[in-house]
């Protein structure tokens, strides 16, 4: 027997129990008057108006600009490092790629902690490396934006790197040499030829730690101290202490909207069969 | 260093040749891929590099055209040292053997590629690729086609136009056509060749088919090894193979040890002949006529068009013979077949 329609039923109901109602029940949630609990009240943009003033706002663009900064110094750095995987695929390649993806499966708050000892101010790892070294007192790192962003890109590199080795992999040798014998600089042969061609990979690396991201909560809570409230602490902080569902709701819809906004188009454009080489 | 002699390359002295190959060797840790390669090709020449697989040529070209550098040597182009200079910096283009088409471009953006990296603008571009396309007997309505859409022939000539485009001096071919089947090889041979004589640049073109570099070329080259072993026209290595190597590389052909002034295969004397080979192409062997018999049983008869062939089972093992198609004879006759050795060629390798 071929697999059927039927087959997609147990996701199919997973979906609509699990993600569709939620999404139709925060969504309305989102339209209620602020502080009130009554779904059968008036419809209002209110919380939406809120959500862009009154203090919400700076969580709202830190995140999407943490997300996108994040994205980006992956990128930066899975680049190179998926060129180099490639060209030296063979033992040594192996043991790089395992070491960048093991911590994958140590619990995230427990590499956030590790990465805090790094970066304590006095006794912490660089702090008092640096000082015992070469007589350098920096301040604290631990608990400003720079910690939140480091450790942003420390968790989420592998996220860039895996499907960009799979991009890096979908260039053909010969048309690097091609468009160099045609006269491109390496730089044009990068812009021409090799990004376009690792593309697919490029994108879901970037999809992937872009939505991470936007949604991440332990790098701020662990490395960031009060340095930075993030969207995703924003809306647990309104749904908890404040008691304010309906701006809560509305944030989460501002979150879902932006995360659709870059994942729809993407996925429309790249064709993951040919990445995964079916 | 066979071509450092000026009588071999057959090249005049005066004129300054296109491309100088000076002692060019490369290796890959312990491999020698190249030895000492020393060959001169004159301007506007089509020189064919033939050899068998793992023999170098394929390293030799890329060195060439910059995409590999010579562990040492020097690499004369026009005159000017371009060793160790990028494949960018070099006024010169290659078509792959891959053909290694930009598959996320179209036929139009393939062929100004090289255009694109020079900085020229959109509508020049444009103009020049239509101009290619139409001399590689591309239509108009190529230039935005998907290059995935193209057959092969018509990739094949996308892949030329594109190579063309930067008005390359000289033009180098990694076997391009070998992955084409034999009609559509043959018409592009011919289509090759009239655009080098068109356009008069020099082509470099490798090949492990000496039937396509016999068809193509001014002058071959043949490697092994690492090495050019003879280098000359067409009919100079056709009719003076240097060794038994080259002769059975340029096709089948019937060899003959000779020792002491006899050929001990066929017992038969053979005075005022040193010691080596003697060279038989298939076509030498008739029925009729004088010279050394050869008692023969025909084993098989293959049609070759208007000829036939013969193998044969001889006292000095199998030989091949060709006749005209009004031959007679049928596998299991008993022949006498005849040969002149002073129409014969003699190797002493």
């Amino acid at each position: 027997m071929k697999p059927g329609p039927l087959f997609a039923l147990p996701v199919a109901l997973f979906l609509l129990v699990g993600f569709a109602a939620p999404i139709v029940i925060v969504g309305w949630y989102s339209l209620i008057e602020p502080r009130s609990f009554d779904l059968t009240s008036d419809l209002t943009l209110a919380n939406y108006r809120a959500a862009f003033t009154e203090g919400y706002g700076g969580p709202f663009y830190w995140s999407i600009f943490g997300a996108l900064l994040t994205t980006l110094t992956c990128a930066l750095i899975a680049w190179p490092t998926a060129k180099m995987l490639h060209a030296r695929a063979g033992r040594g390649a192996a043991i790089i790629t395992g070491l960048i993806a093991v911590p994958i499966f140590v619990s995230e708050s427990v590499r956030l902690f590790g990465l805090s000892l790094f970066m304590m101010p006095g006794g912490g790892i660089l702090a008092g490396s640096l000082k015992a070294l070469f007589g350098v007192s920096i301040g604290t790192v631990l608990n400003t934006k720079i910690a939140v962003y480091l450790g942003l890109v420390y968790v989420h590199f592998p996220f860039m790197l895996f499907p960009l080795l799979l991009g890096v992999a979908l260039i053909p040798r010969d048309r690097i040499d091609a468009a160099r014998d045609l006269g491109a600089s390496r730089w044009q042969v990068l812009r021409e030829v090799e990004l376009p061609l690792a593309l697919p990979g490029l994108a879901i690396g970037a999809l992937l730690t872009f939505v991470l991201c936007i949604g991440a909560n332990a790098e701020a809570a662990i490395l960031g101290g009060q340095a930075v409230t993030v969207v995703t602490r924003a809306i647990e902080q309104r749904f908890s202490y404040a008691q304010d569902w309906p701006m809560g709701a509305a944030l989460t819809m501002l979150v879902t909207l932006v995360t659709a906004i870059v994942v729809f188009p993407v996925l429309a454009r790249i064709d993951l069969n040919r990445l995964i080489r079916r | 260093m066979i071509a450092a002699d000026p009588q071999m390359t057959g090249t005049p002295a005066d004129t300054q040749p296109a491309l100088s190959l000076q002692g060019l060797s490369r290796r890959f840790g312990d491999t020698h891929a190249l030895r000492e390669v020393s060959l001169d090709i004159a301007e506007g020449e089509f020189f064919t590099i033939v050899g068998p697989s793992g023999s170098g040529k394929t390293t030799l070209l890329r060195i060439l055209a910059g995409l590999d550098q010579p562990t040492t040597g020097t690499l004369l182009l026009r005159g000017k040292d371009v060793t160790g200079q990028p494949p960018n910096k070099r006024p010169t283009a290659m078509v792959f053997q891959s053909l290694a088409l930009f598959d996320h471009r179209s036929v139009g953006q393939n062929v100004e590629f090289a255009l694109k990296m020079r900085g020229i603008d959109a509508a020049t571009r444009k103009a020049r690729a239509l101009e290619l396309l139409d001399l590689v007997r591309l239509g108009p309505d190529y230039y935005g086609k998907a290059v995935t859409q193209c057959s092969g022939g018509e990739r094949q000539r996308v892949a030329l136009a594109r190579a063309l485009a930067s008005d390359p001096e000289i033009l180098f071919f990694d076997e391009p056509l070998s992955a084409l089947d034999y009609r559509l090889r043959k018409t592009l041979e011919v289509e090759l060749r009239s655009l080098q004589r068109r356009t008069g640049r020099t082509f470099v073109y490798i090949t492990h088919s000496l039937e396509e570099a016999m068809v193509m070329s001014d002058r071959i080259g043949i490697m092994k090894d690492g090495q050019l072993v003879q280098v000359g026209t067409p009919s100079d290595i056709y009719d003076r193979p240097r060794d038994r190597f080259v002769a059975r590389f340029m096709g089948e052909v019937n060899i003959l040890q000779i020792r002491d002034e006899h050929l001990p295969e066929l017992n038969s004397p053979l005075p005022g002949f040193a010691d080596g080979h003697l060279i038989l192409r298939p076509e030498a062997l008739h029925t009729d006529g004088q010279g050394i018999g050869i008692k023969v049983t025909v084993q098989e008869r293959f049609q070759l068009g208007s000829r036939v062939q013969l193998h044969l089972d001889t006292p000095a093992g199998l030989m091949i013979a060709e006749q005209p198609a009004s031959c007679a004879l049928q596998p299991g006759d008993e022949a006498q077949f005849h040969f002149d050795p002073a129409q014969a060629h003699r190797v002493t390798e």
